[in-house]
């Protein structure tokens, strides 16, 4: 029997202690013209963002999150508590040269096309006319609407204002990038893809700031979250913190002979009561099997006039020292979105159901069902390690250190 | 100046991309173009003329002030209802970029709907002009399409005002008044003086005496033109009355003396004079003996004028539009100032309520000139007085002074008169409208939009 790790596309963030977002103290309240009290929306809080980590503010809707979020960009004022962006004040001009913005919805300019947008965009962080138009062309192409870059923004979908807002807020390649709710109205490719990239920008050392009610989103790449309810910080930890149960293990393998099984698990009741123990077949989300349906459909040319599936992370953004060692995984990554792997060996957590012999029989024939696909770890193992010797073999290091 | 300039080019994209600039500039040509068919004149090259420009100039100066605050309001107000201007305020741009940018936008959007009108009026002038008869076209380039300087007599204001002291005394010398009547009574003694020198009674004469300045130097054989207006008490049978006028003084100059004019009181009328009839320091006699059975009244600020060939036309429309322009940079500044606090429609409705009280700032000035808001009492042919008056006045002289500012220059009139617009007029024009009032209202509206949340609205998309 093997017991393997859980296979993710989530990398493991390497985050330093550099703080590039200090809030200590943070209360907003909002008031009426009078100067009542009217909400009060964020209520003392205090945490600290570090460079190149994912970080997560998840909430309900009005918990506070995209207030926070607001206050962090200088949009609002706070009525007490103190922001710091890269040490500066959330209103210092200077340093938004440094941020990109992802609004909650696509508050764009309807009139412009979106080649239009990025390149106002692009005026704005004065960047040169060849380098804006080089990066709306690859942002375009990265975020699938090289296709429909003439038809003005207000003609667009949700999904597609939402790819074109993604696509503005990396116009600048920034340091840190704020994205609100960023998979809202996106499609499961488009989800998955935001998601992609939030890695792979995290890769190359950037900072992201993720707000959203969606725990999917959050789990899938934050490094660390903060947990609001009516504007106050209820948790706050790593991913690992504060969802590991140290009190239990998960055992994922092939299927196994009969035989075998009734070994394992007569060895496992030894040490644990048989109403503790679970045996099921794991199933690949919802996610993973959406990606595969599409992914064959996309196979047999399927045409469509809408946004198109971006495959490549901008190359701008993958440019620069800290970027080549993020290259491979960040091909690997788009690689992920363009052609999804096998379904993930994640199971869907279920109520506890004991173990009876019919469907020990059933989890231990050779193949037990053909909607549920046998995963491939130890291939996908091969592919990190894979991935991880050329990273090496472009640090000059040796794979390990 | 890159992010600005883009925040600009936003404006025009969003003017042509909502067809804004097609409609405005079409609604102005057609107004151009449709207006000298339909407005009535008296008959003669030069009132057509003159009406012409009147009301095409008016046309397009309301249409553009109108779609300048209506548009500055909007494009900024919208800009933060949508919530498109959270996006643009967390790029690497300044508030105040964001402001700057916007008026640049709107004020080049003027500009060329500006220049395009005013080539419409420019071009359908001269080409009516031309079908004219000769004699018609003399008479336009010579009073109308050119730029003419003007002199007049010297103010007599410092004699009115010791004039009127100097009675007052001795009135007050003969009896004691209490406050409120020794306000009325400086006021009636003061138009009664006014009028001294106003008047010209039946048989008498009225001399003036009009300095031409440096004009003097190149103004020999040139003629030179009469503008003249007077009013009367009474009507004449044939509704017009007898004027006899002598221009230049015996043994010192050269003397003008026309026959007998017939001339309709409470209107303008000009007239040429020949040239060399000013005497070496530049000034300019004329006399007007009045024959009538009534008395004449030749009003102190616009009875009497000489006016003299200073230019070209095309400059002086240039200038002319030039302030025209000053006045749509103002009114684009209090439109954004408004925007930069309020929403869209509260931002409009004071822009246009703030654009309706200067437009009537009349009520202010009478106000003013009476020294209260009480009404006029008909009876006794006296005005009371107001407590209010105490506040009220010191806030109507204040408001005006600011108004004037930009209400003192007058292009679409000078145009029609022929008047030069100068450079200085327009420097003027520049730094009174566009630096001091302009100047004011963007320093609020940047203030306030540096100072806004900019996310507390919803987005309305």
């Amino acid at each position: 029997m093997t017991i393997t790790e859980q296979m993710s596309t989530k990398p493991q963030l390497a985050g330093n202690h550099e703080a590039v977002v200090k809030v200590r103290g943070l209360t907003k309240i909002f008031k009426d013209f009078w100067g009542r009290p009217k909400a009060r929306a964020v209520d003392n809080v205090d945490f600290e963002v570090r460079r190149g980590e994912v970080f997560g503010l998840l909430g309900p809707n009005g918990s506070g999150k995209s207030t926070t979020v607001k206050l962090l960009l200088g949009l609002l004022h706070p009525t007490k508590g103190h922001i710091e962006v890269f040490g500066k004040s959330p209103r210092h001009v200077a340093t938004k040269s440094k941020i990109g913005y992802l609004p909650e919805e696509s508050y764009l300019y309807r009139y412009l096309n979106s080649r239009e947008t990025l390149e106002f965009f692009g005026n704005l962080f004065h960047l040169p006319k060849a380098e804006r138009g080089n990066r709306a062309e690859q942002l375009l192409e990265m975020v699938g609407l090289s296709q429909v870059h003439l038809r003005s923004v207000g003609e667009f979908s949700k999904g597609m204002q939402r790819r074109i807002g993604l696509a503005q807020a990396l116009i600048n390649d920034p340091e840190l990038i704020i994205l609100d709710e960023p998979t809202s109205g996106l499609d499961p490719i488009g989800c998955r893809e935001v998601k992609d990239l939030i890695i792979a920008l995290a890769r190359r050392g950037k900072t992201v700031i993720l707000s959203s009610h969606l725990l999917s989103d959050v789990e899938d790449v934050c490094d660390r979250v903060v947990i609001y309810y009516g504007g106050r910080i209820q948790a706050m930890g790593t991913l690992a913190e504060l969802l590991a149960k140290p009190d239990a293990i998960r055992i994922t393998s092939p299927a196994l002979p009969r035989a075998t099984m009734e070994r394992v698990l007569a060895l496992i009741r030894q040490d644990v009561s048989e109403d503790k123990v679970r045996v099921d077949t794991p199933t690949q989300n919802l996610e993973s099997y959406f990606l595969e349906v599409v992914q064959r459909a996309r196979r047999a040319a399927a045409e469509t006039s809408g946004a198109t599936s971006g495959a490549q992370v901008a190359p701008y953004l993958r440019a620069g020292e800290s970027s080549r060692s993020g290259d491979k995984i960040l091909e690997r990554l788009t690689q992920a979105a363009a052609e999804p792997e096998p379904p993930a060996t994640v199971s869907q957590p279920g109520p506890a159901a004991g173990v009876d012999d019919k469907k020990l029989a059933a989890l231990a024939s050779p193949n037990p069902s053909p909607s549920a696909p046998v995963p491939e770890p130890v291939q996908k193992r091969v592919d990190l390690d894979q991935a991880n010797e050329k990273l090496s073999s472009l640090l000059n290091k040796p794979p390990g250190q | 100046m890159q992010r600005t300039l883009a925040i600009a080019w936003l404006t025009w994209k969003a003017a042509f991309r909502f067809r804004l600039f097609l409609v405005i500039s079409s609604l102005l040509l057609v107004s151009v173009v449709a207006l000298p068919l339909v407005i009535k004149d008296d008959g003669t090259a030069r009132g057509f003329t003159q009406i012409l420009l009147t009301y095409t100039l008016g046309t397009i100066t309301v249409l553009l002030g109108l779609s300048t605050l209506w548009l500055a309001c909007g494009t900024l107000a919208r800009d933060i209802e949508d919530c498109q201007i959270q996006v643009v305020a967390t790029k690497p741009i300044a508030r105040w970029q964001i402001w700057v940018g916007k008026w640049i936008g709107l004020m080049s959007l003027n500009a060329a709907l500006l220049a395009i009108s005013g080539a419409g009026v420019y071009g359908l002038l001269t080409w009516r002009a031309a079908r004219l008869p000769a004699n018609q076209q003399a008479v336009l380039r010579n009073e109308v399409l050119v730029a003419r300087g003007s002199a007049h007599e010297r103010s007599y204001d410092n004699d009115i005002r010791q004039e009127t002291e100097k009675l007052l005394r001795e009135r007050l010398e003969k009896g004691p008044a209490d406050r409120v009547d020794l306000a009325e009574v400086r006021r009636q003694i003061r138009e009664q003086v006014r009028a001294e020198i106003e008047n010209v009674r039946p048989g008498a004469y009225r001399p003036w005496e009009i300095n031409l300045g440096l004009a003097r130097h190149y103004l020999k054989d040139q003629p030179l033109y009469v503008r003249v207006k007077f009013n009367s008490a009474e009507r004449s049978p044939s509704g017009t009355f007898e004027a006899l006028w002598q221009f230049g003084v015996p043994e010192k100059t050269e003397v003008y003396r026309p026959g007998p004019m017939s001339l309709a009181p409470d209107t303008f009328h000009e007239f040429v004079i020949p040239p060399n009839l000013f005497d070496e320091n530049g000034v300019l006699t004329i006399v007007f003996v009045n024959p009538n059975n009534s008395t004449l009244l030749f009003p102190l600020a616009d009875g009497m004028e000489v006016l003299y060939r200073e230019g070209g036309f095309t400059l002086n429309f240039i200038r002319g539009l030039g302030i025209i322009f000053c006045w749509m940079a103002l009114l684009c500044s209090i439109g954004l100032a408004a925007a930069s606090l309020l929403s869209f429609p509260v931002a409009a409705f004071f822009a246009l309520g703030l654009l309706t009280m200067t437009l009537a700032s009349g009520t202010m000035a009478s106000a003013v000139e009476q020294g209260t808001i009480a009404e006029f009492n008909s009876e006794t042919s006296t005005r009371g007085s107001s407590p209010a008056d105490i506040l009220v006045i010191p806030a109507f002289k204040g408001a005006l002074a600011i108004i004037n500012l930009a209400k003192s220059f007058s292009p679409v009139d000078s145009l029609s008169t022929g008047r030069s617009i100068t450079w200085a007029q327009l420097g003027a024009a520049f730094f009174q409208i566009v630096g001091v009032l302009g100047g004011g209202f963007s320093l609020a509206g940047i203030w306030i939009l540096h100072r806004r949340e900019l996310a507390v609205a919803q987005g309305t998309q």
